[in-house]
């Protein structure tokens, strides 16, 4: 239990952080953040797609897919990166409330697979040559990063819509 | 005003109806919203950075536009057709809100319409001139950059009408 301890403790932290404080009481702040969030989703969903249509044979023809993914890479990951500051900072606003709420959990589940399959497993599918590896094998790679990167923008998109339930965050009684 | 009265009278539409008061209604079509922006604003983003010569520069430019065109039409027609429907829900408070984000950001998205309008019958037109040279020209450059900086300021637009519309 001492795993739950520690992220509670650290969601009540961020809670109680100067930018979770300063966001949560600003009335422009959130959908200041929000939007870097959606241009973020824009840039890395775009060009994560860009070259999953490839690797599926829908259109982005010519060139091999390892220079189209050598092209859109520092793109994808600054997307990536500005996704991941934009929703930490969401995040601490209400850290202790997404704590008990499963949506985000499942949105969390689904990131850190996602973002452990793309720079592995999927990388080295996208790096193989045309002749290096079986037609079979790039479309599976993509219908599972599709798969993944959806699990993580449907599970954002629920969280909103998901009532956290009290019990699972009678911890937070003491955060005030 | 004459147009107020089709804007209340598209409220009282059954349809309308069906859209406020469905609880899966708006929240699904919400989110087809949402995520079709990596598609369609992903993709457009894309096609500005390789005007800008930043991005895919190893693809023609001409390659780059043809490419992308169709998932753009599409990309779009779905941000429309979902945009519309959410319009359609409570169209009264769309048109009214103070500050007027709605009327802001179909203000913005003319202009980025008209951009794109200048870049086809322009600098677009000629892309076969310029397809392989390292660099692009600076008319390319600008439709890019103005076409970025239209999509932040219609996505903040879009995001700031949610916090100005009167709670259901």
């Amino acid at each position: 239990m001492w795993l739950k301890t520690l992220v509670l403790s650290f969601c009540q932290w961020c809670n109680n952080s100067f930018f979770g404080h300063g966001i949560r009481d600003s009335v422009w702040l959130f959908p200041f953040v929000e939007i870097f969030h959606l241009i973020g989703l824009a840039v890395l969903g775009g060009t994560l797609l860009v070259l999953n249509l490839r690797l599926l044979g829908f259109g982005f023809r010519g060139g091999r897919p390892s220079d189209l993914a050598q092209d859109v890479r520092p793109w994808m990951i600054g997307g990536l990166a500005v996704m991941l500051v934009s929703g930490f900072l969401l995040f601490s606003t209400e850290a202790v409330k997404m704590y008990g709420n499963w949506a985000f959990r499942a949105k969390m589940s689904f990131l850190l697979l996602a973002i452990l399959y793309t720079f592995t497993i999927y990388r080295r599918v996208v790096k193989a040559d045309e002749f290096q590896i079986a037609r079979v094998w790039r479309i599976s790679a993509a219908a599972l990063s599709l798969l993944l990167w959806s699990g993580v923008g449907i599970g954002g998109r629920a969280i909103g819509f998901v009532t956290t339930s009290a019990s699972s965050v009678n911890v937070s009684a003491s955060q005030d | 005003m004459w147009f107020d009265s089709v804007l209340e009278w598209l409220k009282n539409t059954q349809f309308s109806m069906l859209m406020r008061e469905s609880t899966w209604a708006e929240p699904i079509v919400e989110s087809v919203h949402v995520l079709t922006l990596t598609m369609f604003l992903g993709f457009a983003i894309l096609l500005d950075l390789r005007l800008l010569g930043i991005c895919l520069t190893r693809k023609r430019a001409s390659e780059v536009l043809a490419q992308f065109n169709p998932w753009l039409f599409g990309g779009f027609a779905v941000m429309v057709m979902t945009g519309v429907l959410l319009f359609c829900g409570d169209p009264v408070s769309f048109y009214d809100t103070h500050p007027p984000f709605f009327k802001i950001k179909m203000i913005l998205l003319a202009v980025a319409g008209f951009n794109v309008l200048i870049f086809n019958l322009g600098i677009g037109r000629k892309v076969a001139e310029w397809d392989l040279w390292p660099r692009t020209p600076v008319a390319a450059k600008v439709a890019g950059i103005v076409s970025i900086v239209l999509w932040v300021l219609i996505v903040a637009a879009g995001r700031a009408i949610a916090y100005v519309l009167p709670p259901p």
